[in-house]
């Protein structure tokens, strides 16, 4: 573009133009201040001229044409160098009066990018957005800007014509017009410099009035040259100047008659150069018309009443013409002559190379002058200062090319001379003058960047020359669009100014930025953000303000947060300072979450915040208040309909877990209509069915969590739900809803908290869930919406719940699909509730502790409630009791009185399903505000954690709702701490068919306490317990200390032979004290026998699996080993039996995935595969096998003994021995119940058998040899049918020794009660050393034989028992043992087992000792 | 080591994932919004900068008074800006690189967002020590 055409050009055109000095007289100012205006004033409006079009000639002979001219006026007293103080405070006037037009802007929203760039097409943003290639950035560049895209190298202006973009934004659109004049205040504070010519009076004008006595003599007193300025009479300049001479004729005054006179006489006088002009010929009006016609030029003076009052017309056009006059007639031409003088003077002293050396030679003498910071001083006759003056006169009459090469030729020798000021000065100017040409950018910027850093590098003294060249720079650039490297210049000035200046200069490179392509709005922001600052430092707080609001948006919603923070706190407090208090408050909301921020600057923000509040004297209401923070995400809301819950942990269990156990309990809804008539009656309610229901006076809970996310402890009181309700009563005309007063309607919590600080660093120190509450006082609907609290007692913050996540942060009661409808509840009329508890429930108890509890329920309500009912979800550990029991004293209570009566145990309950229901009594009625208690017993069963769910179901009498019935739900957790395991083994005893030896092991698994056993019972009439005759009691000791275990032995005697088949459950007991407390425990009573039922019915599945663990005993230890290698306890493995049935699987599958099996297994194959897995087991891992298992590796066969009927059940009572006082009396267990069921008899043969006979025979051997008879019974305890084979041997064959000796061996160092088998049994009963046969008694001597058959078959049905005769000879006196026989079985199993264990099912038994003493008849 | 040395993370949609201090300096107060200031101009040039040049390394991109912003682009356009008072350019590139190795370690891992902030201590340890080596 035409550098002259743009403003740039245009300011420079303008600025720097030719001087007036003018001086008036008194009198002539008079006269002009009638109009409210000084000479110059008035003279002012018409001193530049758009269409002067005068021809020009200076050096060059082609003339050319001026349009744009103007002059610069200024009185004399006013042309010398401003006082700095003087300066400072204009130009800050400056700013204040751009103040006073901002301050309705700061009130208003800050302005956005769209407005910033608004004067750009719609497309433009997008546009320079999408840029990224550098070739692409040209074209888009191109087709934006046509003006500066030539700089860009493209030069294809072809497609513009039609491209929409070409408008561009102006500076003048963004920066504020006050700046520009700052600016040009700013460059005229150096104005009439020494250095520079431009500003040096071209001409002078003499003003005398006409009422002045003798105008010329004024006129002689107006030459005084004392009065001139100082550059006249210092010698700067050259006081011989154009003077013009002006008789001001004020028509009040009377006819310009007499002017002619006085004009006449000073033509004589001074020349021809004297002028003359009328003004004040208007009448004068009082009323401020528009039709004054100095309007149109008056607006750069503040207008004033009586401003150009009585100008008319005419004088206005006198005034034009005069100047037009001055500059074309006069100014003009004076200058084109005297470029001409001095040119010619520089062509003969400088020009032409002799000139040149000359002039070099010259300068070169001066070198060793010293140095000042100005340089050698030149009076106007030197030389230099005539280049000076041809150079500017040339560059104000616009030719640029004389200016520019007289600049060139000045800078060496001022350069030389070390005139720095001086040479930057002309430095400047030639770099304007480049710009003028529009010739290289570098040289112009390279000039201009040489008397930027020049005049910098002189110092203070030309400061400010050099912040004027830098404005001029940054025109300049941003005349050829690259604002970029103006804003640079503008950032440099500021370095240099104070502060005010300095933040004007960043504000305005700011806009640079915003101005350049693409807009680079991040150091928009910066800059603005620092020039807000300087500006603030400066007390210009209006501006500071609009600088950091203008910049807001650029650091909106992103994460950069310290600047966020500094940029909403500072323009918070300084909106507070000029008074502004919501927006002030408005942005220091901005800033209350700064987590980031260190403790001071939080206690800053935070106190600076409170005090912006308290200054606001009333409690401020905002919504979405940062502080604290609200994890919307963790909102619950908890509710009862007819769902009640025993208390509010109650709450988070499972809906599915409470509805599934409440199957039976509560009536299926009848959601199938009988006709269609219902549909209609359903309709009305079904929009009740959408939203939840509550009952008035219950409360619906919400659980929110707050956080602080501060250091500083946060205050936070009234926190409270927003609920809004309306009434619901359906009126006729079906208008539903109603509004209500909200007040009493419902009622809300308060809650009061202090959050504390995060200095921990600990998540959960500083989230804080808080429960609020609504209480709904009326029917209707009640909706909540959101939240509100204080802070710190000063602002009330407020948030509505959100509900855009739908389903998705809802965990209630009911997972409705949408939160919205879960806020909105109906409310329904008032209905009895009854409140549950269990009382003296522990929450840590040892396992098979049975304690009486309290179930208490109680009605808060008028009404009351019937049918009630009850289902425990584990029966086993809890069950209802009678309402006799309620008073007794347990376990007094359960001990067996000789007086009472042993009740047949009432066989009904059978626990058949996971839960159990009980139904209370009908007359069981809670009325209203009443209580109802309840018994009922616990037993702990099984160690561990449980949870026990209770829910309780009630009909409401007189009921009128929908609602007929309510559930109340209780949840307790507990956990069962192991206290005695007990464990028998059972074994058949050799010398009786109906006995059995017990072995049973007692371990105590506390840590620190002891229990004394008390009593061991067996529960059916079947079977009796006695003590080994040897002992008293079956137990050695009676108190079992922690971590003990004991074994005892006892003995159990069939007694089914002599009872009924009929099953009793009253038992043998065996009391295990020996001292004082000798009641024994009736098991047989109502508690302890509904848990025995229950415990067998759980513990039949583990028989079962056991029952299938025997039979495949070497697996199941080659278990037992893998579990024990890898550190697990024994009463794990033992569990394992009946709960790991589907890890046996898994194992199996690992062991196939891992190659260690050959074959695959499924739950289906795995009975057949099992055999040979045991085999293929026992080559896999024959060294790892630990001493614990050993007994089970060799394969052999334990037959589940006497069916089902050979099942015994024990119940091992024990107390609590010691009082420990950790634990409190009430969680005292009282008495510990043990039940063991389904313990099988187990023997490796499925027979018994007995030798029955007389002992001793007397006979007389001398007579003849003695037959004696004996009886072998032998039974079948398996069931299945066995045949046995009797097998008598005279002699015993020796391989059967080595086999059995063997069996005993690998049997023989076992421990535990897996281990125990007859062998050691006889070993601790009775002397009898072993089954062995005494080989010494028998291989010396064969004292008898076997006479009659020496080998019988027979088959035994299942528990069947039958007698085989035998028959011996005895020779001689003496005690043998009839133990030399074998008893061979083979097991015939019923079909469903044969094929997997054939090689099992057969095997030989030898004969138990029997001895028998025949002694000599005496006669 | 660095006088003043403020590391940040830029995500590709502008927003300061990581940042730190890592020179020796005495923290002031108004340090930190200043070189966030400071940085985040400088963005305006490293957008125009990253498309000019293959390096990934664009050098001292801004400066403001006497603080440096030396910038790093990597291929995802996520930016790291070292604002720094020293002239240690071979220092502060091997600095770049090295913070790269460890931040593609934070990209694998598959529980971290891309663009998200990172949270990791050992990726905040392993940078100051990085910062200490170079810088």
């Amino acid at each position: 573009m035409d550098p002259l055409k743009s403003y740039f050009g245009r300011l420079l055109q303008e600025e720097i133009s030719p001087m007036i000095m003018v001086r008036t007289t008194p009198l002539a100012e008079d006269a002009c201040q009638k109009n409210g205006l000084n000479f110059v004033e008035l003279l002012l409006p018409f001193s530049s001229f758009t269409k002067l079009n005068v021809p020009v000639r200076t050096a060059n002979d082609q003339p050319y044409r001026i349009q744009l001219f103007k002059l610069r006026l200024a009185y004399a007293c006013d042309i010398h160098l401003q006082n700095d103080e003087v300066a400072e405070e204009h130009l800050k006037q400056v700013v204040l009066d751009a103040n006073q037009n901002i301050l309705p802007h700061l009130t208003s929203e800050p302005p956005e990018l769209q407005n910033l760039l608004k004067s750009r097409p719609r497309g433009y943003i997008y546009s320079w957005a999408i840029i990224s290639s550098s070739d692409e950035k040209k074209t888009v560049l191109f087709r934006l800007n046509p003006i500066i895209a030539p700089s860009f190298g493209c030069e294809d202006r072809s497609n513009l014509t039609s491209c929409d973009f070409l408008s561009f934004p102006m500076e003048s659109d963004l920066c504020p017009s006050w700046i520009e004049t700052f600016n040009k205040e700013l460059i005229r504070t150096v104005s009439f410099s020494e250095h520079e010519t431009f500003d040096h009076p071209v001409a002078c004008l003499f003003v005398v009035s006409s009422k002045d006595e003798q105008p010329i003599n004024r006129f002689v007193d107006l030459l005084n040259t004392d009065q001139f300025p100082p550059l006249l009479n210092d010698g700067v300049m050259d006081p011989k100047i154009l003077k013009h001479y002006l008789v001001l004729h004020d028509r009040q005054d009377g006819s310009p008659d007499k002017v002619s006179n006085i004009l006449a006489e000073m033509r004589s006088t001074f020349g021809s150069n004297c002028k003359f002009l009328c003004i004040n010929s208007a009448e004068a009006r009082s009323d401020d018309g528009k039709d004054v016609p100095w309007m149109p030029y008056g607006s750069h003076i503040l207008h004033r009443d009586n401003t150009a009052r009585l100008l008319s017309r005419e004088d206005i056009n006198g005034v034009r013409d005069f100047m037009q006059d001055l500059s074309s007639n006069y100014i003009i031409p004076h200058m084109e002559q005297k470029i001409r003088i001095l040119n010619q003077q520089v062509a003969a002293t400088r020009r032409g190379f002799r000139n040149q050396i000359k002039n070099l030679w010259w300068r070169k003498g001066k070198e060793d002058a010293p140095e000042s910071p100005d340089g050698p001083t030149y009076t106007f006759s030197s030389i230099e200062s005539q280049i000076r003056v041809l150079a500017d006169y040339a560059f104000m009459l616009r030719d640029y090319e004389l200016a520019l090469s007289n600049y060139r030729l000045l800078s060496t020798d001022y350069k030389l001379d070390k005139a720095w000021k001086r040479y930057a000065g002309v430095q400047e100017m030639t770099g304007l003058c480049s710009f003028m040409l529009d010739q290289s950018r570098k040289d112009s910027d390279y000039c201009m960047e040489t008397a930027f850093t020049t005049y910098l590098k002189i110092g203070s003294s030309s400061q400010r020359n050099a912040s004027r060249c830098g404005l001029w720079w940054a025109e300049m650039l941003k005349a050829r669009g690259q604002y970029k490297d103006a804003a640079n210049i503008y950032f440099r000035i500021s370095n240099e100014e104070p502060s005010l200046h300095a933040a004007v200069m960043l504000e305005q490179a700011s806009y640079c930025y915003l101005l350049s392509i693409p807009p680079m709005l991040r150091k928009y922001g910066f800059h603005l953000v620092l020039s807000g600052n300087r500006y603030y430092i400066s007390d210009q707080r209006h501006h500071a303000i609009r600088a950091y609001r203008n910049a807001l948006f650029v650091y909106r919603e992103n994460g950069w947060s310290y600047i966020s923070d500094h940029v909403h706190y500072n323009v918070g407090r300084w909106y507070s300072f000029i008074g502004v208090l919501d927006l002030a408050i408005k942005h220091m909301l901005e800033v209350l979450a700064c987590s980031h921020q260190s403790l001071a600057t939080q206690n800053v923000f935070l106190n600076e915040f409170f005090h912006v509040v308290q200054s606001m004297g009333k409690k401020f209401e905002v919504y979405n208040l940062r502080l604290p923070v609200i994890n919307m995400a963790s909102l619950k809301v908890f509710y009862e309909d007819f769902r009640t819950y025993a208390s509010p942990s109650d709450v988070h269990v499972s809906e599915n877990l409470w509805q599934s156990l409440e199957e039976e309990l509560v009536p299926s809804a009848t959601t199938s209509r009988s006709n269609w008539l219902d549909s209609q009656m359903k309709s009305s309610s079904r929009r009740n069915n959408d939203s939840a229901v509550c009952v008035v006076g219950e409360a619906v809970v919400v659980e929110l969590e707050f956080q602080n996310p501060l250091q500083v402890a946060v205050p936070i009181s009234e926190i409270s739900l927003i609920c809004s309700s309306s009434l619901n009563t359906p009126p006729p005309d079906g208008d539903f809803e109603s509004p209500y007063n909200s007040d009493s309607s419902f009622m809300l919590s308060k809650l009061d908290v202090i959050l504390e600080t995060g200095e921990t660093k600990r998540v959960e120190h500083l989230k804080l869930g808080i429960q609020l509450e609504v209480c709904p006082k009326m029917e209707g609907l009640l909706k909540i919406t959101g939240v509100r609290w204080t802070l710190s007692d000063t602002v009330i913050g407020y948030r509505h719940f959100e509900f855009d996540m739908k389903g998705k942060q809802k965990k209630g009661r009911r997972d409705l699909s949408s939160l919205s409808t879960n806020l909105e509840f109906l409310v329904i009329k008032g209905l009895p509730k009854l409140e549950a508890c269990i009382q003296h429930l522990p929450k840590k108890i040892f396992t098979g502790d049975l304690r009486p509890l309290l179930l208490e329920l109680r009605n808060q309500s008028e009404f009351s409630v019937k049918n009630i009912k009850m289902k425990i979800s584990h029966p086993r550990y809890l069950i209802p009791g009678n309402i006799e029991e309620l008073n007794m004293d347990f376990p007094k209570y359960s001990e067996n009185l000789e007086s009472a009566v042993i009740k047949e145990a009432p066989a009904t309950v059978i626990p058949n399903t996971k839960s159990f229901l009980f139904s209370f009594p009908d007359d069981a009625k809670v009325q209203g505000r009443a209580c109802l208690t309840w018994p009922l017993w616990f037993h702990a069963g099984l160690t561990g954690k449980i949870s026990l769910y209770v829910s309780i179901y009630y009909e409401v009498e007189s009921c009128s709702n929908n609602m007929t019935y309510r559930i109340l739900r209780m949840h307790h957790d507990l956990e069962i701490l192991p206290s005695i395991d007990v464990s028998f083994n059972i074994t058949p005893c050799k010398s009786s068919l109906h006995e059995f030896f017990v072995q049973m092991d007692i371990v105590n698994k506390t840590k620190s306490d002891s229990f004394s056993l008390h009593q061991l019972s067996s529960v059916g009439n079947m079977w009796e317990i006695s003590a080994l005759p040897t002992t008293l009691y079956i137990c050695p000791v009676q108190t079992l200390l922690a971590g003990q275990a004991l074994s005892c032995f006892f003995k159990l005697k069939d007694c089914r032979k002599n009872s009924s088949n009929e099953e009793h459950l009253s038992g043998c007991d065996l009391l295990m004290v020996s001292q004082d407390n000798k009641e024994v425990i009736d098991v047989s009573k109502s508690p302890m026998v509904e848990f025995h039922q229950f415990e067998r019915h759980h513990q039949v599945k583990s028989s079962k699996m056991e029952a299938w663990a025997w039979k495949h005993s070497c697996f199941i230890s080659l278990l037992h080993m893998k579990i024990y290698s890898e550190g697990l306890s024994a009463n794990l493995t033992y569990s394992l039996f009946f709960l790991r049935y589907d890890d046996l699987l898994f194992f199996l599958t690992f062991l196939k995935g891992s190659g260690m099996l050959p074959v695959s297994v499924d739950s289906t194959s795995l009975p057949t595969v099992l055999p040979s897995l045991a085999e293929h087991f026992l080559k896999l891992f024959p060294s790892s096998i630990p001493s614990q298992s050993t007994l089970h590796i060799a394969p052999q066969l334990m037959v589940k003994l006497w069916g089902d009927l050979g099942k015994v059940d024990f119940i091992l009572i024990s107390k609590m021995a010691k009082t420990d006082p950790v634990i409190e009396p009430v969680e005292r267990p009282k008495l510990l119940t043990n039940h063991t069921c389904h313990i099988s008899i187990s023997s490796n043969s499925p027979i018994s058998w007995q030798m029955s006979g007389s002992r001793m025979i007397n006979h007389d051997f001398s007579a003849s040899f003695c037959e004696v008879g004996f009886h072998l019974r032998v039974q079948n305890c398996s069931d299945s049918v066995v045949s046995i084979r009797l097998v008598t041997y005279d002699v015993m064959p020796g391989r059967k020794h080595s086999e059995m000796a063997k069996l005993s061996d690998s049997s023989g160092n076992g421990s535990g009660w897996n281990d125990i088998s007859l062998v050691n049994d006889i070993k601790v009963v009775s002397s009898v050393q072993g089954n062995r046969p005494k080989k010494l008694s028998m291989e010396s001597q064969f004292p008898f034989i076997w006479c009659a058959l020496s080998s019988t078959k027979l088959d035994l049905q299942p528990l069947s028992s039958s007698e085989i005769p035998l028959k011996i000879c005895l020779f001689t006196p003496g005690t043998y043992d009839l133990s030399n026989y074998e008893l061979h079985w083979e097991l015939n199993p019923p079909e469903r087992i044969t094929g997997d264990l054939k090689t099992c099912t057969s095997g030989t038994v030898y004969g138990h000792p029997f001895y028998l003493t025949a002694i000599q008849l005496q006669h | 080591m660095a006088g003043t040395a403020c590391f940040i993370i830029v995500s590709k949609n502008d927003i300061p994932i990581y940042e730190a201090e890592v020179g020796s300096a005495a923290k002031k107060e108004e340090a930190s919004q200043q070189h966030q200031f400071i940085l985040h101009a400088a963005l305006d040039i490293v957008e125009d900068l990253a498309w000019t040049t293959n390096a990934m390394f664009l050098k001292a991109v801004d400066k403001f008074n006497d603080l440096s912003v030396s910038v790093y682009v990597t291929a995802g356009h996520t930016r790291f800006m070292l604002l720094h008072d020293s002239r240690n350019e071979d220092g502060i590139k091997s600095f770049f690189q090295e913070v790269q190795e460890l931040y593609i370690k934070i990209l694998l891992n598959p529980l971290y967002l891309p663009s998200a902030r990172i949270a990791s201590s050992h990726f905040d340890t392993k940078v100051r020590a990085l910062a200490r080596k170079y810088l």
